[in-house]
């Protein structure tokens, strides 16, 4: 039977005014792909960075299994962020070992690791290359490699094909089904339903900083009572979707009022007036 | 902080390092231009300006004199000095500085300069017509005073040995007695320390905050903008073992930098200028322990304040539109500090930002080490720096430094 790794209690998660998240409740459990779906501005990413720790819940706990909080207990845990956050002026090497440093894991077994899956993944020429000249693709491959590099319990991924070609998006899905078949847990967020049918074990629908559902795909296909994944989504989410909360312009009122200043206002003229013209 | 915190430390300040020094431009901007920066100046600078004094010595230039009656010995005077001389009669003006008619001809250079000479009684007057944007009416100018001046000389002279006169006694009736050298009674340790106190701490001041600026934007507005930062703040450790390695790693290479520059001023003065400008001074250990320690306490608060600003921006052109004009709260307080006078200074010098560590600068490259400024100043600096770090450590604990504006 499989365990809870990772707790999710209560959690509301503001920005100013805004309620990003509202009242979530999750249990991630061992040796599953939760796939995290929802649109742009859901509040994916804003959890992912809870589970990760780098946000604090303005209400509620986010716990690893022992009760501690997420926080304390980071090197349980391997994130590959959106941007991939490589840095260009080192290799691929030096970044992950660079990470595995920080997270107390010696060279050599970091080096092990990483060989291991970069062979999977045909990256192991390209170990010793600076990332500056890397494709996409070969940047979510290092990220992936330096998230694995120091043998994390729970790998967080946040748009992990986003911007691959089919060949490396398939590639980093055959890797990340092989993790939990050696008994790793992922939490894979998407905004491709799609991929998460093809990928993950259970799937969690957050729509405007809720989950609306939460269940394997077969689950939510009967709960809803709609033949496909797609048109269970469309009625899960029928209300507007609102934009990014967390990126919203903190700019004071004198910068606003001075950038303001120096912008033109939209042209009046519409196609009929031209047209008359 | 939490075990393994000084590994995590040493690490993020590796890492920043390494990546700093592979960009060449850094390099430059930290290692070789502090490095050449002064010897370039003293070397270059002057043979720039022997060239131009040269150029200047060799040219002929012309000059008209205007005199009803004027001393021959003194035109032969003006050839000697390469001055080429067109003698007119004294015009009808009122003052010999009225330029009147000739000031078309001095303006369009159809002359360097016109020396008005007219004798009246026993006395000479003059007036030089120049034009003192041009740099050969100005060489002209100062040939034509220096002459009339050495002329002036033996006039005086002569008069007094025939008026029967010693003529030494007459024009030198005080004189030092030996070698004036020899009454300043300050060792030449105690000179070269005085010399070197006016511009050490003003180039330390100056060069530590300008050359902190730009790993400083790089490491936090920098990484936040490449998307960098949020995988390392998924890393297990805290906010302030991340501030402390970016610290650590910024005060190092900004060290190196000023070291640098300040080895290459010495050696300018030293080697190139004239080595018996300056020695080196004499510090007592207690002086060169604590000339370590205000440098150490200016950097931990200039540091951490220029990392707390960059991290605050979301972006490198908003880091760098605050940190440059910042530079004016160092540059103020040092200048102001170079005019202030040590002799007899109230303790509360001591206290104010920036001012306190520049003086305490000047007063230990002295070798003057007053126990009440000393503790005023430590005092002072320790509050100061615990409030930069702290604000420092405020703003690398925001949650919004994970997202950028770009």
């Amino acid at each position: 039977m499989s365990t809870t790794l990772l707790s999710i209690r209560g959690v509301t998660k503001s920005f100013a005014e805004v309620e990003a998240l509202k009242k979530i409740d999750l249990d991630i459990h061992s040796g599953e792909i939760v796939g995290l779906v929802g649109s742009n501005g859901a509040g994916k990413t804003t959890l992912l960075r809870l589970m990760a720790g780098v946000y604090k819940p303005s209400n509620g706990r986010v716990e690893l299994s022992n009760g501690k909080p997420v926080e304390e207990m980071r090197q349980e845990l391997g994130v590959v962020p959106e941007s991939t956050g490589l840095y260009s002026r080192l290799t691929a090497w030096e970044n992950i070992r660079y990470h595995s440093r920080m997270h107390g894991v010696n060279d050599a077994v970091a080096w092990a690791r990483t060989e291991k899956f970069a062979e999977h993944l045909d990256m192991k020429e390209n170990l010793s290359r600076h990332t500056k000249g890397f494709s996409r693709g070969m940047k979510q491959k290092t990220a992936l490699l330096r998230a694995l590099a120091h043998g994390p319990n729970i790998l967080l991924l946040d748009e992990p094909t986003a911007g691959l070609d089919i060949t490396s998006a398939r590639t980093v899905r055959a890797l990340v089904r092989q993790l939990r078949d050696e008994g790793g847990t992922v939490i894979y967020s998407t905004h491709q339903l799609a991929e998460a049918q093809q990928v993950c074990d259970r799937i969690v629908i957050i729509h405007n900083g809720e989950i609306r559902a939460d269940g394997s795909p077969s689950e939510l296909l009967s709960s809803t009572g709609t033949a496909s994944l797609e048109d269970a989504y469309v009625s899960l989410t029928l209300d507007q979707a609102r934009p990014r909360q967390e990126e919203a312009d903190k700019e004071s009122a004198l910068s606003s009022w001075w950038r303001r200043l120096f912008t033109p206002r939209t042209p009046a003229t519409t196609l009929e007036v031209l047209e008359n013209e | 902080m939490s075990d393994g915190g000084g590994r995590r430390i040493r690490a993020i300040a590796k890492k920043e390092v390494v990546e700093f020094a592979r960009d060449w431009r850094t390099i430059i901007a930290i290692i070789v231009i502090p490095l050449l920066m002064f010897p370039l100046l003293f070397i270059l600078f002057p043979v720039l300006l022997e060239s131009e004094a040269a150029e200047l010595d060799a040219l002929e230039l012309s000059v008209i004199v205007q005199s009803d009656e004027f001393p021959s010995a003194l035109l032969e005077n003006f050839t000697s000095v390469s001055l080429t001389v067109s003698l007119e009669p004294l015009p009808n003006v009122t003052s010999l500085s009225e330029p009147n008619d000739d000031l078309e001809r001095v303006r369009n250079s159809s002359t360097d300069a016109v020396l008005r000479f007219d004798s009246r009684n026993d006395t000479w007057s003059y007036a030089i017509l120049h034009l003192s944007t041009s740099e050969r009416s100005n060489e002209a100018r100062f040939r034509l005073l220096s002459t009339l001046s050495e002329w002036e000389d033996s006039e005086v002279r002569e008069r007094i040995s025939d008026g029967g006169l010693d003529v030494n006694a007459t024009l030198d009736p005080l004189r030092w007695d030996g070698d004036i050298a020899q009454g300043d009674v300050a060792t030449s340790g105690e000179q070269a320390g005085m010399v070197l106190s006016l511009f050490i701490p003003l180039v330390l001041a100056i060069w530590t905050y300008s050359s902190a600026i730009q790993p400083s934007i790089d490491m936090t507005a920098g990484e936040r903008e490449r998307g960098t930062l949020e995988a390392l703040l998924c890393l297990p450790c805290t906010r302030i073992e991340l501030l402390m390695g970016k610290w650590l790693a910024v005060a190092t290479i900004t060290g190196i930098g000023v070291v640098l520059q300040i080895c290459g001023l010495l050696f300018a003065i030293g080697y190139l200028a004239s080595s018996s400008f300056i020695g080196l001074p004499k510090l007592s250990i207690v002086s060169v322990g604590l000339i370590v320690l205000s440098i150490l306490l200016f950097a931990v608060m200039v540091v951490a304040f220029e990392l707390a600003l960059a991290m605050r921006s979301h972006s490198v052109k908003e880091a760098g539109s605050i940190l440059a004009p910042a530079l004016m709260l160092i540059l103020f307080p040092a200048l102001f500090t170079q005019v202030i006078n040590l002799d007899g200074i109230e303790g509360f010098w001591f206290a104010i930002p920036v001012v306190n560590i520049l003086l305490a600068l000047r007063e230990l490259l002295m070798n003057r080490v007053i126990t009440e400024h000393v503790v005023i100043w430590v005092a002072s600096s320790l509050v100061y720096a615990t409030l930069a770090a702290y604000y420092a450590s405020r703003q690398f604990s925001r949650e919004d430094i994970v997202t950028s504006l770009s």
